[in-house]
């Protein structure tokens, strides 16, 4: 039990610490004269980049770019395995193929293609990782759906349901505590905190492949910095000399805090 | 020409080429998006062009005279308004077919026919009427109107009549596009990741570098390292903050490449408030474009040989359009902005303009590629009418949609855009200022509208001689500098970077590798 | 079970679907794009000739039409020549290697995967090196896949791009794809979470009490949630791989569909997708099979035992 308050009490600083980042995120970041490339101990908290704008801004600025939508995809992830494992014991055969189909069909589709798609469509000033985030939900969770659908049907399916309805249980406890809260939770959870990285690194990823193919940035204002250009700015230091490490360093904390975010959710959630 | 002196130059040829160095590769900006020199549509493809087609006239790198490689004389004709071409003889294509006039008159047509679906065609449509051949050496090109500066009309790339089975209607997939055939110093052959250029043995050309090969270059960084540790011999374009790196290394040089290109800030004449002349002359005085330059470029005020030179119209000044009387605003003068603005109606409360009780945002926009060559200036553009009172929301804008939307007149959500344009061989700019219009004011891109400066151009177009085009262009860039349709920023060379073994590497402007047949690579 | 067959022939069925479906709707979905590539390269309002680029192109008739025409092409191997990508190089060329290279990406980044999970389920792996695979997953793809370009760059300079230097970027690209992004990890925890929980069902514990051997007893029940797993982890790398060729500038089906969607080349999207398609039916005809297997094997009468009657 102590080591599941823990998870929890880690999960929450993990989220406040995001939440408070967002909303502390100054509009703009100002160059400062004769602090290029300076260190955390000449600029701190974070140093500066090559420009003398603090990392700080960055760690911020990306905090806004990334939560919000992030949990919002983990959410809605953890919404659909709960639907798909719901629908295995409602016991209607014929919505479940219909359902196993269209999730088929969905999940087979090129995620990146999809995302660039929706990226394009969007106009400029709606720019931004929500809407990319609900629609990389949307392709992710039919791999959560399958998996919760599978442990759903493990444990009885409509049988499950009929066993404990003939026990007395109404049928939203059966489904909300007995179902949900005692079999699918872990499935969910662990979808749900997976599809919160993977939002991360989708927002890393876009971010270099705007800049590869010389795109307006996919996921947030051109004003804006994420924490993708902490690591584009680190990475060079590993290969060449280039005074960019604690940029890097940086770049992977604050992914960092988002995987512990996401591993001590699901060690709170863990099957008893 | 005898057969034995055919022989003795191909030999001589190959003997040549095989004496100097092996392959040299180089870094440019992206892949080229084609080969076929009727697709060009970036410095990229004409770049890569250069190495494989001839241009029927080009201007020498050394003497700017115009010259040609392949026309051995010419007489104007018909009062004007034709131009007779008499080719140079034993030109092969890279396939080794002959080049006769036939394909002068092939490419013409080609450019002329509607089923070709070609901006650059299109280009030659308002200027060409058709061709002629007059045997196998002799081809007569008709013009539209006389020109005061015909042969400058002709710098295409001439195409081979036979690669596309005397069929005029050049779609852009064709496998031409990856496999051209052209009689230039070298034969491309475009692969998924690079170009290889190969020399080809042809009397107009003595390239003394065997294989060339082209990469894509990606972080600019690895690019100045692969070229220190001698990995690659070349890169196009150096971004600014690595210059001074490359210029402090003894087995590399710095060289400067004109692009021929000026940058400008384009304003919406037809949005409040930049509807009123005083309010963009303000935002003219409020530019600091020394600060601009400094900051994204790395040019300091006072720099010799700077890449990076002010301009105060719709020309280089190298350029004899420029007109001189017209002087540049290099740094900002707010006094002056200020009272213009007030002038114009605008107050300014709280350290905020606002024009009819509501603050004034600037919607402003960049093509983004530019971003590479001045690093954060629509940043900075941004700052400096921020600080002078103005809202502002800055985004980047890709090619495809600058070509789509902004340059066909549909940008009409932005306030500001920020752009550049460069001019090959011919510099007209009257399809960026003349009245949008049937085949008239293509590029004009926020549909800039004024009698005075279509009659201005009108008079360009109408011009018989070199004076008179210049008079015009003069008195239209007076008027662009007082009505300020654009903000006019600078001309901007780029710099390139080269190993010394690279020798004699003489850098054209625009097209890069006209004078290619001089280099030589010790490597 | 009621109908146990339904969701495995659901499964086939949509798989012998795929190679059709997925094309179709990605055709609807560049079609949304804004503008279209013949006006891309020939803007009307800049010159002539769009409309016969479009009908030659077959962009005038809808997308519908645009998608039958190109399927009936494609089956006779007619894939037609890149429009903008690489204008004028053979789509059929490219996507034979395309395909190859994606499918080794794949399948070698999945050994990393399958080979920890079976050693974590077995036991083998202590969940003490969790917090090590998270770390090296912390660490986002596009970093270790800059570095490895990177490295590839400096080292093989001018030759990047030959036959050695392409096998470098696969394996390099393949460790990322397997390790990066949380991929291992997740495929760690994953699979000892989905054997640990079955573990804890009572028929394990009363089949260990009988005798037999805990996996012969928990794997054909997770046969199909691991299948699914392993499905949903391959089509997780597949996207992820989209990112791998473009930094690693490997040519593959990712690369190819990401360029020719950005820059509206509809027939190399079709093809690349089609492939990518092809990839993903492969997988679901695979799933849908074993869980026929599975199922057929757990309604087969145990060996070796016989009812008696009750004397």
């Amino acid at each position: 039990m102590n080591k599941r308050r823990l998870a929890l009490t880690i999960a929450l600083t993990c989220v406040g610490l995001l939440l408070l980042g967002s909303f502390t995120a100054p509009e703009r970041l100002s160059p400062v004269s004769g602090a290029e490339y300076a260190l955390p101990m000449e600029a701190p908290p974070f140093g500066a980049d090559a420009r003398g704008r603090s990392l700080l801004g960055y760690a911020l600025q990306g905090a806004q770019i990334v939560a919000g939508p992030a949990f919002l995809a983990a959410v809605l992830v953890g919404l659909l395995a709960t639907l798909g494992g719901l629908l295995r014991c409602a016991g209607s055969e014929r919505l479940v193929t219909i359902v196993n189909g269209f999730r088929e069909v969905v999940g087979a589709l090129p995620r990146m293609v999809v995302i660039l798609v929706v990226a394009l469509l969007t106009p400029p000033e709606w720019r931004g990782l929500g809407v990319l985030a609900v629609f990389w939900a949307i392709l992710a969770a039919p791999g959560a759906i399958d998996e919760a659908s599978a442990v759903a049907s493990r444990i009885g399916g409509a049988n499950f349901v009929e066993a404990l309805r003939a026990h007395g249980f109404t049928r939203p406890r059966i489904y909300l505590y007995h179902i949900v809260a005692l079999n699918l939770r872990p499935v969910i959870v662990r979808h749900a905190s997976e599809t919160l990285m993977q939002v991360v690194f989708l927002e890393v990823a876009l971010s270099y492949l705007a800049l590869a193919s010389d795109e307006p940035s996919f996921t947030h204002l051109e004003s804006f910095h994420s924490w993708a250009d902490l690591l584009y700015m680190g990475y060079t230091s590993l290969i060449l000399d280039v005074p960019t490490m604690h940029a890097l360093l940086l770049g992977l904390g604050l992914v960092g805090v988002t995987a512990v975010l996401s591993v001590s959710v699901t060690a709170s959630a863990r099957a008893r | 020409m005898g057969r034995r002196r055919h022989l003795l130059i191909a030999g001589g040829l190959t003997a040549a080429a095989l004496s100097t160095g092996g392959s040299l590769t180089y870094y440019d900006e992206t892949l080229p998006t084609t080969l076929n020199p009727l697709y060009a549509s970036s410095m990229v493809d004409f770049r890569s062009q250069e190495l494989i087609f001839d241009r029927l006239w080009f201007n020498s790198s050394i003497n700017n005279e115009l010259e040609s490689r392949v026309v051995d004389s010419w007489e104007m004709a018909d009062g004007g308004r034709a131009i007779r071409l008499t080719l140079k003889s034993s030109i092969k294509w890279h396939d080794g077919k002959p080049f006769t006039s036939k394909d002068i008159c092939f490419t013409v047509q080609a450019m002329l026919d509607p089923g070709t679906p070609s901006p650059i065609a299109e280009g030659y449509r308002d200027i060409l009427a058709g061709c002629k051949t007059e045997g196998n050496s002799v081809a007569k090109v008709t013009f539209k109107k006389v020109f005061h500066n015909p042969r400058q009309r002709l710098g295409f790339a001439v195409l081979p009549r036979h690669a596309f089975r005397n069929n005029t209607r050049i779609s852009p997939d064709l496998e031409f596009s990856a496999r051209p055939i052209g009689t230039g110093a070298m034969k491309g052959s475009r692969g998924t990741r690079g170009v290889v250029f190969s020399a080809v043995e042809n009397p107009h050309h003595r390239a003394k570098i065997p294989q060339l090969q082209m990469q894509e270059g990606n972080d600019p960084l690895l690019q100045v390292r692969a070229i220190m540790n001698n990995a690659v011999q070349g890169i196009i374009a150096v971004s600014p903050p690595y210059r001074a790196e490359i210029s402090a290394r003894d087995e590399l040089a710095l060289k400067s490449y004109d692009l021929r290109s000026w940058w400008f800030i384009a304003l919406n004449t037809a949005k409040a408030p930049l509807n009123n002349a005083k309010v963009r002359q303000a935002l003219d005085y409020i530019l600091d474009r020394n600060e601009l330059r400094e900051k994204s470029i790395g040019v300091k005020p006072g720099e010799r040989n700077s890449p990076c030179e002010f301009i105060s119209g719709p020309f280089v000044q190298s350029s004899p359009y420029y007109n001189r009387q017209v002087p540049t605003k290099d740094r900002s003068d707010m006094a002056k902005a200020s009272a213009l603005l007030t002038e114009a109606g605008l107050k300014k409360t709280g350290g905020t303009w606002s024009s009819r009780g509501a603050a004034v945002n600037f919607r402003l926009g960049m093509l983004k590629s530019m971003n590479t060559e001045a690093p954060d200036l629509l940043e900075y553009v941004g700052n400096q009418f921020g600080a002078a009172g103005f809202g502002r929301q800055s985004f980047k804008i890709s090619t495809d949609e600058w070509n789509r939307e902004m340059l066909t007149g549909k940008a009409k959500n932005y306030d500001m855009l920020i752009g550049k344009w460069s001019f090959g061989q011919v510099e007209d700019v009257n399809d960026l200022f003349n009245t949008r219009k049937t085949g008239k004011g293509t590029r004009n891109i926020f549909n800039y509208s004024r009698a005075d400066v279509d009659k201005l151009l009108d008079n360009y177009d109408r011009a018989k001689t070199d004076t008179a085009a210049k008079d015009a262009y003069h008195k239209l860039h007076a008027y662009l500098a007082d009505d300020l349709p654009y903000l006019f920023l600078w001309k901007l060379d780029t710099k390139s970077a080269w190993r010394t073994e690279v020798k004699s590497n003489t850098i054209s402007p625009y097209f890069y590798f006209t004078e290619f047949d001089s280099w030589k690579y010790d490597g | 079970m009621k109908q146990w067959w339904l969701q495995p022939m659901v499964r086939i069925g949509v798989a012998l679907a795929l190679p059709l479906a997925v094309p179709l709707i990605i055709t609807y979905l560049i079609w949304a794009l804004p503008g279209d590539p013949a006006s891309i390269i020939c803007p009307p309002e800049l010159c002539g000739g769009t409309e016969e680029l479009a009908k030659r192109w077959n962009l005038d008739g809808g997308p519908y039409q645009f998608y039958t025409a190109w399927m009936a092409n494609a089956v006779t191997g007619e894939f037609g020549n890149s429009w903008r990508v690489l204008q004028g190089v053979p789509i059929a060329g490219l996507l034979g290697t395309a395909l190859p290279n994606t499918v080794m990406l794949i399948l070698l980044s999945l050994v990393p995967l399958v080979v920890f999970s079976a050693a974590s389920s077995a036991g083998w792996l202590s969940p003490r090196l969790d917090p090590l695979f998270q770390t090296i997953g912390l660490v986002p793809a596009v970093v270790y896949g800059l570095v490895a370009a990177a490295v590839i760059q400096l080292t093989f300079g001018a030759d990047a791009f030959t036959e050695d230097a392409l096998r470098i970027r696969l394996l390099l690209g393949a460790l990322v794809l397997g390790v990066a992004d949380g991929a291992l990890a997740g495929a760690v925890t994953g699979t000892r979470s989905l054997f640990d929980a079955e573990r804890k069902q009572r028929y394990v514990g009363v089949a260990i009490l009988r005798g037999e051997t805990e996996l012969s007893n928990t794997l054909p029940n997770l046969a199909s949630a691991l299948a699914g797993q392993l499905r949903a982890r391959t089509l997780h790398l597949l996207s992820g791989a989209v990112i791998i060729e473009a930094v690693l500038q490997i040519d593959g089906l990712g690369d190819f569909l990401w360029r020719g969607t950005l820059k509206q080349d509809f027939g190399l999207v079709l093809a690349t997708a089609t492939g990518f398609a092809v990839v993903s039916a492969a997988l679901l005809a695979f799933q849908g099979l074993l869980e026929i297997f599975v199922a057929l094997h757990v309604r087969r009468s145990p060996a070796q035992v016989s009812i008696e009657e009750a004397a």
